[in-house]
């Protein structure tokens, strides 16, 4: 883990110090050229000359020559080239840099391309967000972050299954009880139903999705301390009156900062990684072939 | 088409940096009962998946699967998710969860055996990226998309090992799998930090995720899998999989030694699936060293094992069709099967009777008899057992396939049917807990107070007890006294009154956007001497109720009950005998989901060439979209105008598909094999009650 954290330092160090170095004319930028199919759709291209333009960095700054998954990939190349070579590791691996290796190997090329990747995603420490910046975060994306309200409601029911033709009329009489109680809780009234409450607190999407959508907005438009029904579902009837409302709201961010935090530094990475890349781009002259 | 992990390995290492440098935030305190808004202390019902598959798993991420666990957890939470096959790296899919539909909680559960394996390979800081494995396969084999069918077979094969002989791939090096090991360390950081991110710790309680793993034994490629669920973010440092410890009782002691036993407030259970297909030996009363159950294995896995997934993608584990006890309910979704491997290749074989729960809950009650502990008391649960990172994605009337064990529609967008025909997509995991968080889930799943469905959000109840009062079902406090007078689902009874019977008070409502309800049934299989006895009783609804599915149509024809409640006493109760009951709870006649894609192509089997036509005027329906895209494509002038005119009659575009069906694909004439279920009847299954007499 810390061998790996060393390189992204300085890989990231490096990348961002692109546009320093080659923040000359046009004379002095490095120029490639990239050699794409004829048939190559824009983001095909995009893609190739990223790819050239990272590494072209990673080669300009020798990566190859510190990392240790490249010195073995070579010396076994060297050693499959010259099987009775009596040599030791690092003169074979002197070897292959010499014979150029590393600019044509496939290997060595995913693992460059795979490092600087990875570097223009590095999150250096002052980047890294600070509870301010959580906060911030949390503020300014509200949307994200926002937990729908909840209702508090007295619930009675009647069983369309259970009381048949005669339902019509029990929600009549029921409805005239309801109103008989005031503010009295409906105590021992009303049908059973699996994970009906004569109490809950739900949110207006939990009623919806448990009962349907109408009892979902007689509930939602509900007045506080008025009874509302009979409001048919596939159930049967339900007679409604709702406690208390709470709006929707955004919870601290004691509470919720591992999601604020995954959002954010998601953020952040992707950010990074597109300023990264437009510096590189800017600093290279580009040229494309397109070449069957 | 590419396979590497769809986030970087860097995510985790900056969020470790994040967690290890930030500010001390103070973080939101304990998950203490009450936390939540909604708390109930007569408990609700809550519906989650506990088996989802992602890009980290070595199958799924072959069959082409990109969307990784940040992904997964949003499509649980409502985002619509890209998937399989990719075109130019765009998915040509899209799997778009139910707004109406939400989904509690999830665990998400890849394989344990390759978490390390794919990072490796994905990952050039890694020896194993680069290591040649002579005979053998490599990481450069893994990325070679020439090859990934063989490396399917040579890689996730190992799987199929016997104990004995498993071992970690050749390409994580020869120091024990050390290299696979390494970089599977942050990827299970990256497990845990996804399931973080999206746990719910305000009051609102919307949304749980749990962090879990499954152990993938397959041993001569019969499944024995297990998944395991940790109750809190609380975690050993690694997943222990078979390649580590082959057999159960090794992963269950594993997990007590590296977990429940630490006093750290780690605690885990393992959820035994898929017994359909493991060829006769899932309740084998052997342990591994080949002698019979002893007390310690018994315990362990009374334990640690309290439920078991008796539906999924890959079949019912419920009961085989055929025993001794008649039940015709049983031939719902069985697989033509009998292990993991079978699947694959698609070699039929009747799956063997002793591995269906019914019968293990019978030899269950049998060890109790000689151990004193029943090692199979398995409370009940479904998952979908997704591979392609959609959890909870269980409605037949958008089913795209799982992958997985199924199809993969890896390469190409599927010509018939997404999924092999005889898989399904699964069903939800219930719950009754007291409000949506981690500890009250998990302690649901402890005591057993669960029940799976085969796909509908049909929610049971039953209460048992001695004294409950036969007009429990007129009143509204039915639960309170329930629990104050009986026992829930998953609870023991004991201590039967002289005389006394045990009642059970049973009711269920429907699926709002489901079929009606048919009946509820009260399962009872008990002990008589040293014979295992079953009956299934009718105690709720109306099996013949006349209900039933137009199948041209998939319209459903005839009445059913929205909620259903009943008191049933069981007269034929004897205090001697141990016995269990749970309810199975039976919705009217819908079409299954292979009948729907069939009848919106407008498949006729009678005449098929009917079918092509309306098919390749309309590509969008279900089956051949690729081949009738490709038709259509090809058309010009007259032949274009006609397939794409409205009127399905025209002669001569009849006599245009008349010529053209001849080279339909095969893959419609799999509307009509007459092997397939056409209606089915969806189901819930609670877990049973037990009894226990005085010993």
């Amino acid at each position: 883990m810390l061998r790996a954290l060393i390189h992204f330092f300085l890989i990231g160090a490096l990348l961002f110090a692109a546009k320093v170095i080659f923040a000359g004319d046009d004379g002095d930028r490095p120029e490639i050229t990239v050699r794409i199919p004829p048939d190559a759709t824009e983001a095909e291209v995009d893609r190739e000359i990223e790819d050239q333009i990272l590494l072209n960095q990673a080669r300009h700054y020798r990566w190859y020559l510190g990392d240790p998954v490249i010195f073995t990939h070579l010396v076994r190349n060297m050693r499959f080239i010259e099987p009775d070579s009596t040599d030791d590791d690092l003169t074979l691996f002197k070897r292959a840099l010499e014979m150029n290796m590393q600019e044509h190997d496939p290997v060595v090329r995913a693992r460059l391309l795979y490092r600087a990747r990875e570097a223009l995603t590095y999150v250096p420490k002052d980047r890294m967000p600070t509870r301010e910046d959580l906060e911030e975060h949390r503020t300014a994306h509200r949307d994200r972050f926002e937990r729908e309200g909840k209702v508090r409601f007295e619930h009675v029911f009647l069983s369309g299954t259970k009381r048949g033709e005669a339902l019509a009329s029990d929600a009549v009489a029921m409805r005239a009880q309801l109103e008989a109680l005031g503010d009295a809780a409906p105590t021992e009234l009303g049908d059973p139903l699996p994970a009906l409450r004569a109490v809950q607190s739900s949110t207006i999407s939990q009623v919806k999705a448990a009962y349907g959508a109408e009892l979902a907005g007689v509930v939602d438009e509900g007045v506080v301390g008025s009874w509302r029904g009979p409001v048919p579902s596939v159930y049967g009837v339900h007679f409604v009156r709702v406690l208390e409302k709470e709006p929707s709201s955004v919870p601290a961010l004691t509470i919720i900062e591992a999601e604020v935090r995954a959002d954010l530094l998601s953020e952040i990475e992707e950010e990074l990684s597109k300023e990264r890349m437009e510096v590189l781009r800017d600093a290279y002259v580009v040229h494309v072939e397109r070449t069957p | 088409m590419s396979r590497s992990l769809s986030f970087p390995l860097l995510a985790s290492i900056v969020a470790l940096i994040a967690l290890g440098c930030g500010d001390d935030s103070g973080g939101p305190g304990p998950d203490v009962p009450g936390r939540c808004a909604a708390f109930d202390e007569l408990r609700q019902p809550f519906f989650g998946d506990t088996h989802v598959h992602t890009v980290l798993s070595l199958d799924a991420n072959l069959q082409g699967t990109r969307p990784g666990p940040s992904e997964a957890y949003a499509f649980a939470r409502g985002q619509p998710i890209g998937v399989q096959p990719y075109e130019d790296g765009n998915p040509l899919r899209t799997a778009t969860p139910d707004p109406d539909r939400p989904i509690d909680f999830v665990m998400l559960s890849d394989h344990a055996e390759y978490l390390g394996t794919i990072a490796a390979c994905n990952d050039p800081t890694s020896p194993a990226y680069d290591r040649p494995v002579p005979g053998g396969t490599s990481c450069a084999d893994y990325r070679d998309e020439s090859q990934v069918d063989q490396v399917f077979v040579l890689l996730n094969g190992l799987t199929a090992s016997s104990p004995e002989g498993v071992e970690y791939p050749a390409l994580c090096g020869s120091d024990l799998g050390g290299d696979c090991i390494e970089a599977g360390k942050d990827v299970w950081t990256q497990v845990q930090e996804a399931a973080e991110a999206v746990y719910d710790r305000s009051d609102s309680c919307k949304f749980t995720s749990f962090v879990g793993y499954e152990w993938s034994a397959g041993p001569g490629a019969v499944n024995l899998h297990r998944n395991v669920m940790f109750r809190n973010d609380i975690v050993p440092d690694l997943p222990i999989s078979y390649f580590d410890e082959p057999y159960v009782e090794d992963l269950w002691a594993g997990l007590r030694e590296q977990c429940i036993d630490t006093d750290t407030g780690c605690d885990a259970l393992a959820i035994p699936h898929n017994s359909n297909l493991a060829n006769g030996t899932f309740f084998e009363k052997l342990m591994k060293d080949e002698r019979p159950f002893d007390i310690d294995y018994a315990l362990l896995r009374n334990e640690l094992e309290p439920v078991i997934e008796i539906f999924q993608h890959k079949g019912a584990s419920e009961c085989f069709p055929g025993q001794a006890i008649s039940d015709e309910l049983c031939g719902f979704e069985i697989l033509p099967y009998s292990s993991l491997a079978a699947v694959n290749l698609q070699a039929f074989s009747d799956p063997d009777p002793s591995d269906f729960v019914r019968g293990a809950l019978g030899e269950g009650m049998k060890l109790e008899l000689e151990l004193g502990v029943n090692p199979f008391q398995h409370g009940i649960i479904s998952s979908t057992d997704t591979h392609i990172s959609t959890p909870g994605y269980d409605d037949e009337k958008t089913f795209l396939g799982h992958g997985g064990a199924g199809q993969p529609n890896r390469d190409s967008l599927p010509e018939g049917f997404p999924d092999i025909q005889y898989l399904n997509p699964g069903g939800p995991a219930g719950v009754w807990a007291e409000e949506n968080s981690r500890n009250a889930i998990f302690e649901a799943f402890r005591r057993r107070e669960t029940f799976g469905t085969s796909g509908p959000r049909i929610v049971p109840r039953v209460f048992g007890g001695w004294d409950l009062p036969s007009d429990l079902c007129d009143s509204p406090d039915l639960a309170r006294i329930g629990y104050e007078q009986g026992v829930p689902m998953g609870g023991e009874l004991s201590d039967a009154p002289v005389g006394g019977t045990p009642k059970f008070v049973v009711s269920a409502k429907r699926d709002p956007m489901g079929a009606p309800l048919q009946r509820i049934q009260i399962v009872k299989g008990w002990l008589d001497g040293g014979d295992y006895q079953v009956e299934v009783y009718d105690v709720a609804g109306n099996p013949d109720n006349g209900a039933s599915v137009d199948l041209a149509t998939c319209e459903p024809q005839g009445n059913g009950a929205a909620d259903l409640c009943a008191v049933w006493e069981d007269t034929a109760f004897e205090p001697t005998q141990h016995a269990y009951y749970y309810v199975r709870v039976i919705e009217n006649p819908t079409c299954r989901w292979s009948v729907r894609q069939c009848v919106d192509a407008n498949y006729d089997c009678d005449n098929p060439t009917t079918q092509f036509d309306f098919d390749c005027c309309d590509p969008t329906v279900g089956l051949n979209v690729a081949f009738c895209d490709s038709v259509a494509a090809g058309l010009t002038g007259d032949e274009a105008a006609c397939c794409r005119t409205d009127d399905p009659t025209s002669s001569t575009k009849v006599t245009f598909c008349d010529a053209v069906a001849q080279t339909l694909p095969a893959a419609d004439g799999q509307c009509c094999l007459p092997r397939l279920e056409t209606a089915i009847q969806e189901r819930a299954w609670t877990s049973p009650i037990w009894y226990r007499p005085p010993s």
